[in-house]
């Protein structure tokens, strides 16, 4: 009973009865109050095309550049379009664009200030100390002052640098000024890989060089970059940017090349227990010894063990300088020295 | 026999799977099986900038966005030894403290409804209104705001912004007592929640409870005390309960209401002038830091170099909240209704527990819980 | 005439099931957010239930993640015709900032189940939602009912 009591003088307050009799569906139930930040305003006519909307839009294929096609009048457009299915409504894009008046308009976004704009781009500038020279070419080429000396280095202002490019241009050592890709990392170690695994089954296909090749000698070949190039641009499709991530690895690159031959095999198996991968197997039906390419490692130690020399090892360095031809050079590994001594 | 809560249920927002082991009509054991929000987050920030970072951040979970993107915007800050002016600090705390009062008013509605308390759902609900049109005009946006930046926030607020969010405030406190009154002493839900749910102070240890709901059994952990904006401007007090109950919870969570109304007055009497955000030269390093969200301790771990982000790692509060729910808090529970009930007053965020997904060689996807990741 | 008095019957009474597929549950938080006295959906003759069994319109919310690809086309199946499918916020309709390179969530969900109607917005505000069901919901279901015969 006094629960029922209870609840009788609940609703029997004047707060109860004010709001009953005052209910009534509030005005701006099915319209957006000026205080929310909607979709962009796009102001066609002020656009210079400079792309920064589209590199700092956090979510891809939500803005993009077009062009109106070339009337009598004068030239087509060029103005950013915002698909609203995948725009998030953040307001980036009206921070970063750099016209005077802006050509996005997002909320109050277009009046934050623009010396806290860093454009989120895709290289990235970077010195390498042990190449440098500190020659300070680049100091006095660049046109918003980003290099300094920092504790007797040369550093690059990341927040300055408009990564427009001439630092890299005006180098005079290769490799000392990096303009580093940061998108796309995973098809960046896919093109490499592809390259190393080409470049190395064509050395592993020159059997009789190899075999023949004495202490001191070289072996050079000039491999063609066109047999890869297709597959190259199927893994990055820009051509200048698939050109430089091959060009920078391949002249770094040193393989340990291995030529296994199964002529003077005698079928002791004294390789496979050593194996640190387990990568050499004994097949008994075919009678031979099977190395899986995979998982070896290329680490010397069955070379080491075999007292028959069927395992040589090699060191190959390459060079691209022109874009059409990797140069090869392939001396034997300095362990190689016992075994020729017989 | 055992009875699953699907992935989709009337009392549950976020897709989970219960299983709850049952004798007759008791409730003996309950098991959580998660995996069905997984996104990859964490390797999508890796390799990119900040700036798009921290709009991936607040995307973990829709109902404590906010404190997420603070402490990651905090989290670099410590990287690169960055001050941030007071009066970005002062507006920080004010859309933190806004922030925890509608994620309260939400968890609280949500449990109420799972009890088919219709009429306390609505109430609520109409008080968090509030709170969200403060959190709009501040800053933009209801949810995902994008106010968080490395060096402060993004914009500058002043006496328009202001007197509003205090308007609201008055309204919000004017029907809270009658609000929790109808809670704390009506006859009838009082029945429902005490003594149902119990975990004890060790339990809670043991089952890395954080939070509201650990505070609620007694366990001592408040992680504002320790930053460094509350210690040196702001003062307010730690609410803890010892019983550990599903009323205990929620009166927990409504006590807190008050103290972050009063934490928002101080803000925006005492607010300081000058700038709002400072440029920040960014360093590369590693840093670990921890702040309360409305769930309890998120932490964030970041390892950069220059501009762009190495490593992240993110450890949200409802994986170690939902875990000591399923092993002590639904244990000989009476009827089914109440184990729901029970789930639902441990404020579960599934979407921000979800950092790992394992996949079997069938392909199939499933995590069975929190010891087996760690 | 029997036609009339069923689309009459089926626009003014629509039960709903709110399906996540996998989401930060903004879009959730504001349909739960539509119940609210503020806007009150149910003045309008809809019911939020989560039972897809009984279910007229399914709102998807949340990109499609890897446990969803097969339980999509189950959910949809159990309910009874006529249904339509709704996709609220961008990641339904387009995966929004998880569909890049380090994510898998499977995008956009009409690949799945068809979509009669989609809501842009991440994520929408509860006024764009509730304009967009009173625009499209009813007549859609009532010309879906009259396509079935």
């Amino acid at each position: 009973m006094s629960s029922l009591m209870w609840y009788i003088y609940d609703f029997a307050r004047k707060a109860w009865a004010d709001a009953f009799t005052n209910a009534h569906t509030s005005s701006e139930i099915a319209e957006k109050p000026e205080r929310f930040r909607d979709f962009p305003k796009v102001n066609k006519e002020y656009c210079i095309g400079c792309g920064a909307c589209t590199v700092s839009c956090p979510s891809p294929n939500a803005i993009k550049i077009v062009r109106d096609e070339d009337t009598e009048e004068g030239e087509g457009l060029t103005y950013p379009v915002i698909n609203p299915s995948a725009c998030i409504r953040c307001g980036f894009c009206a921070e970063v664009c750099p016209t005077d008046p802006k050509t996005l308009e997002c909320g109050l976004n277009h009046l934050i200030l623009p010396e806290f704009n860093i454009i989120p781009s895709k290289r990235q500038f970077i010195v390498d100390d042990y190449l440098c020279i500190k020659c300070k070419k680049c100091m006095k080429q660049c046109p918003v002052d980003a290099i300094n000396i920092v504790n007797d280095k040369l550093v690059v202002d990341q927040l300055k640098c408009i990564s427009c490019g001439e630092c890299l241009d005006v180098c005079p050592v290769n490799g000392a000024m990096k303009g580093v890709f940061v998108e796309n990392l995973q098809a960046q170690k896919d093109l490499i890989l592809l390259c190393v695994n080409y470049l190395e089954d064509y050395i592993n296909n020159k059997e009789e060089d190899l075999r023949a090749l004495q202490i001191d000698g070289l072996l050079q070949y000039d491999v063609p970059l066109s047999e890869i190039w297709d597959k190259a641009l199927k893994i990055i499709p820009d051509e200048e940017i698939a050109l430089e991530i091959i060009t920078n690895a391949v002249n770094r690159l040193k393989i340990r090349v291995i030529d296994w031959d199964k002529d003077k095999c005698k079928k002791c198996q004294l390789c496979i227990p050593d194996c640190p991968t387990k990568c050499i197997s004994f097949d008994e039906g075919e009678d031979t010894i099977v190395r899986d390419k995979d998982r070896c490692l290329r680490c010397s130690i069955c070379y080491q063990t075999c007292p028959f020399s069927v395992i040589k090892y090699f060191i190959a360095k390459f060079s691209l300088e022109d874009g059409k031809i990797i140069h090869t050079t392939v001396k034997a590994s300095n362990l190689n020295e016992n075994i020729f001594m017989e | 026999m055992i009875v699953p809560i699907g992935p989709i249920h009337p009392a549950l927002k976020e897709p989970i799977r219960l299983k709850l082991h049952t004798e007759g009509e008791r409730v003996v054991k309950a098991e959580i099986e998660y995996g069905y929000v997984h996104r990859g987050i964490e390797k999508i920030i890796e390799g990119q900038t900040w700036q798009k970072g921290i709009y991936l951040s607040e995307r973990v979970c829709g109902i404590c966005s906010y404190e997420h993107t603070q402490t990651f915007a905090e989290t670099i800050e410590q990287i690169s030894d960055v001050d941030v002016p007071v009066r970005a600090q002062f507006l920080r705390v004010i859309t933190n403290e806004l922030d925890r009062i509608q994620s309260h008013f939400l968890a609280n509605s949500t449990f109420f409804k799972s009890m088919d308390h219709e009429t306390l759902f609505m109430h609520v609900l109409e008080l968090r209104e509030y709170a969200m049109d403060s959190i709009e005009l501040l800053t933009g946006n209801r949810v995902n705001m994008g106010w968080n930046v490395v060096g402060g926030v993004r914009m500058d607020a002043d006496e328009r912004h202001f007197k509003p969010i205090l308007e609201n405030l008055d309204k919000i406190e004017e029907s809270f007592d009658r609000v929790r009154a109808l809670f704390a002493e009506g006859p009838a839900l009082a029945l429902r929640c005490k003594g149902i749910g119990v975990m004890s102070k060790k339990e809670a240890i043991k089952g890395r409870a954080v939070g509201p709901i650990g505070r609620a059994s007694g366990v001592k952990e408040d992680y504002r005390i320790g930053h460094y904006t509350y210690d040196d401007y702001f003062d307010f007090k730690v609410i803890r309960r010892n019983e550990g109950d599903n009323y205990a919870r929620t009166l927990t969570r409504f006590d807190e209401i008050p103290e972050s109304i009063s934490l928002v007055r101080q803000a925006i009497e005492n607010i300081p002038k000058g700038e709002v955000r400072t440029p920040a030269n960014l360093k590369s390093g590693y840093a670990m830091r921890r702040n309360e969200a409305p769930r309890g301790e998120v932490t964030y771990m970041i390892e950069t170099n220059g501009n762009l982000i190495k490593n992240i790692s993110i450890r949200t509060p409802s994986i170690g909240n939902m875990d000591s729910c399923a092993k002590y808090m639904i244990r000989d529970v009476p009827t089914v209704a109440d184990a729901v009930s029970t789930y639902a007053s441990c404020d579960p965020c599934v979407a921000c527990a979800e950092r790992v997904a394992i996949t079997n060689e069938h392909g199939k996807t499933a995590i069975k819980g929190f010891d087996e990741v760690i | 005439m029997l036609n009339a008095i069923k689309d009459v019957v089926r626009k003014s009474s629509i039960h709903v099931c709110i399906v996540n597929c996998g989401g930060c549950n903004g879009c959730d938080v504001e349909c739960v957010a539509l119940l609210s006295p503020r806007y009150d959906l149910e003045q309008y003759g809809i019911y939020v239930h989560n039972n897809p069994r009984e279910a007229d319109v399914l709102l998807l919310t949340g990109a499609v993640t890897e446990q969803w690809v097969d339980n999509l086309k189950r959910v949809y199946d159990k309910a009874p015709e006529p249904k339509i499918a709704v996709a609220v916020g961008n990641c339904p309709q387009s995966g929004d900032v998880f569909a890049q390179e380090g994510g898998h969530v499977h995008a956009p969900a009409s690949d799945f189940i068809p979509v009669a109607a989609a809501i842009p917005g991440c994520p929408p505000r509860p006024s764009e939602i509730l304009e967009a069901i009173l625009a499209v919901g009813p007549q859609a279901i009532a010309d879906r009912g009259r396509e079935m015969k």
